[in-house]
């Protein structure tokens, strides 16, 4: 998948500052539903978040991959943030979350979200990628590092 | 005509049920392939056996032998035939594997074109050296002896590698990867023999030869490059339409266009069919095209069978038989040396070389197309014909067991580095406590995949073996009692994982969900009652 046609630097946020789980994925939600002129984010939220009670999205190595489905939105949203400190996620190795891969897709018309957040989990697998991710202090530091 | 059409229908009839019954009969009873089962009931109704028998109805036999012409089948059936000869090529270069065929330039291609080029001499040196007819190495009955030796229809041995087990060995993969060489190389033999065949003159002109093949390569090569080229935007434009009907139905439309376009510039319409095939395989609908087709094949092909059959003329063959014989034991030979001698060279020791070359062996579809072609062009007579038909008969019912036999034993396999696109592949594994629950999760998975995009076709029903592409994603999902294993290329194992993990934690949901239900126990009562509940 070619992740210039999902990201741009306008869905990358660096260094967010929160202090839990829920409060980094509503940051997140606003932030993404803000760059697509979405008012109500209460929706996109809520669904994040039940599927984030159905079983945590934490992955390992820093990253967790929030996200879910809903047909208040008509196409697929996706971002990523990085936090300045990390928080938890439920991730399998108990660490920390740092690196936040979202995405909102409609109910009906799913695909390929779950392309998307492969794509991503599998170039962060390098954990130089990793490093420079979390080291970046910019929107387009951030991009550039994920689609050079 | 009308008459004509009333035959031709009749003819239909008997045929279809002929083929089918027989066919199922080889295949459920005597473990034999269906197609030999469908020749077999075209032999038995055909003109030189039931179908001579004057039907009181029709005033004439429903299968007459002389109707005039080179072949004993009306142009009408003969019509039909060519139809589902075109339907099935098209079907085959659907499933031709072109990154594969490209991607085996080592082993797989040595084996495919030694034993194309060593079964085409073998077949063409006996023709020349036992026909007193034959003048030489171009005359038009050698070129098609040449050419039926070489023709593998790797659909039996696939089957058997898949049964026991030996698909990904290195023979197994070694020789499916020739097959695809050798289906190809097949095809354009058959071209540059068809176009030779049409200005055969008795003499040998090189340069002829050389504009012939020329043409025929350039055909093939070039429409072959542009369908590839040229599917994918077609598809992407016919996508819009959102109708997968359409989509089949244009498909093959275009490869009865390229087949007829193919016959007027002198090659064999089958060969247009296969090309446009191959242009649509490399599509991420060719599966469904595929699977929509399947009904049209599914009693056409019988038909082209049971047609093939019809044109065996048993008093033909007696003269040949011996030859028929010979020419089936040199093809079978032609085939283990050309294939197990290049095996030998990559690697393989002799008892790999021997299980390749076995596996090479039997014939089939293309085999008698070619015969089919040769017969009706008048290149080769009836004797001729029923010595493919021998050879068909011999390869297909000696292949299984000598092929079976020899996977007995140890590795076939001199050298330890094993294919490198078999280790770029992955394995996910998800085992289940029961073949219920496994059967619920496939369905699952399967309907994640298509909402990510994903296009997926049940390739066996018997054995729940599932195909998934998107573009250039293929990933393939096999259910054997309670485990499902998904493969896929290294790079797209964190989709595969992803959308397992996403179903798992639907499935807990579910579950939880159940387990919650608390007027289960009266929701069973209810329909427990309503079980005996008579009605006034």
């Amino acid at each position: 998948m070619n992740l210039r046609k999902v990201l741009s630097p306008q869905v990358m946020f660096p260094a967010l500052q929160v202090a839990d789980k829920n409060e980094a994925i509503e940051t997140l939600v606003r932030r993404l539903a803000a760059t697509r002129k979405i008012d109500h984010v209460a929706p996109l939220i809520e669904v994040v978040m039940q599927r984030e009670q159905k079983d945590s999205t934490g992955l390992e190595r820093g990253i967790a991959v929030p996200h879910g489905k809903t047909d208040a939105v008509d196409d697929l949203i996706a971002g990523i943030a990085t936090l300045s400190e990390g928080v938890d996620f439920g991730a399998r190795d108990g660490k920390p979350s740092r690196i936040l891969v979202m995405t909102i897709s409609p109910l009906k018309r799913t695909g390929p979200h779950l392309q998307f957040i492969s794509e991503v989990v599998r170039l962060l697998r390098d954990e130089t990628l990793r490093d420079k991710l979390l080291a970046a202090t910019t929107a387009q530091q951030m991009y550039e590092a994920l689609t050079s | 005509m009308t008459h004509a059409m009333t035959v031709l229908i009749l003819q239909l009839a008997v045929l279809l049920v002929s083929a089918m019954l027989v066919g199922h009969l080889f295949e459920r009873v005597l473990r034999l392939p269906r197609v030999l089962g469908e020749l077999s009931a075209g032999m038995l109704v055909g003109p030189f056996a039931l179908g001579r028998i004057h039907l009181p109805g029709l005033h004439q036999a429903l299968f007459p032998a002389d109707i005039g012409g080179t072949i004993p089948v009306t142009p009408e059936l003969y019509g039909v035939a060519v139809l589902a000869s075109i339907i099935l090529l098209f079907l085959a270069g659907l499933e031709t594997d072109l990154p594969t065929f490209l991607k085996f330039s080592g082993v797989g291609s040595a084996v495919g074109i030694g034993g194309v080029i060593v079964a085409f001499a073998m077949g063409d040196f006996l023709a020349v050296l036992f026909l007193p007819s034959v003048i030489g190495f171009f005359d038009p009955q050698a070129l098609f002896l040449g050419t039926l030796s070489t023709a593998t229809s790797v659909g039996i041995t696939a089957r058997i590698l898949s049964e026991r087990r030996k698909m990904s060995s290195p023979e197994g993969v070694t020789i499916l990867a020739a097959a695809v060489l050798d289906d190809v190389l097949g095809i354009v033999l058959l071209a540059v023999v068809v176009a030779l065949a049409r200005v055969h003159d008795g003499s040998v002109d090189w340069v002829q030869i050389a504009r012939v093949a020329g043409k025929a390569f350039g055909f093939w090569i070039g429409s072959t490059v542009i369908g590839v080229l040229a599917a994918p935007r077609l598809v992407k434009g016919l996508k819009r339409l959102q109708s997968l009907e359409v989509i089949s139905g244009v498909s093959l439309g275009l490869a009865l266009l390229l087949a007829g376009f193919a016959e007027t510039v002198g090659l064999a319409m089958i060969i247009g069919a296969y090309v446009m095939g191959l242009a649509f395989s490399q599509t991420d609908i060719a599966d469904e095209v595929r699977d929509r087709l399947h009904g049209l094949y599914a009693y056409l092909v019988p038909i082209f069978f049971a047609v093939m059959g019809l044109m065996v003329d048993f008093a033909a063959i007696g003269p040949v038989f011996w030859f028929g014989l010979l020419f089936a034991v040199v093809a079978v030979a032609g085939k283990l040396i050309g294939c197990g001698i290049p095996a030998l060279i990559f690697g393989f020791n002799f008892k790999g070389a021997f299980r390749i070359g076995a596996g090479m062996l039997p014939r089939g579809e293309v085999t008698l197309i070619v015969a089919g072609i040769g017969l009706s062009a008048g290149a080769i007579g009836p004797d001729l014909f029923g010595v493919a038909i021998l050879t068909l008969l011999v390869s297909a019912v000696i292949a299984p067991p000598v092929l079976i036999q020899s996977f007995r034993g140890g590795s076939g396999y001199r050298r330890e580095d094993r294919d490198g696109d078999l280790a770029a592949s992955r394995e996910v594994k998800l085992e289940l406590p029961s073949v219920a629950a496994a059967d619920f999760v496939r369905g699952r998975i399967v309907d994640a995949f298509r909402s990510e995009g994903f296009f997926v076709v049940r390739v066996d029903i018997s054995s729940r073996i599932y195909r998934m592409r998107q573009n250039e994603i293929n990933i393939t999902m096999v259910q054997r009692d309670g485990v499902i294993t998904l493969n896929t290329p290294e790079k797209h194992e964190q989709l595969v994982r992803l959308v397992l993990l996403e179903e798992l934690v639907e499935l807990k949901e579910l579950m939880g969900g159940l387990q919650a239900m608390g007027g289960a126990e009266d929701l069973g009562d209810s329909l427990v009652d309503g079980l005996l509940e008579t009605r006034e």
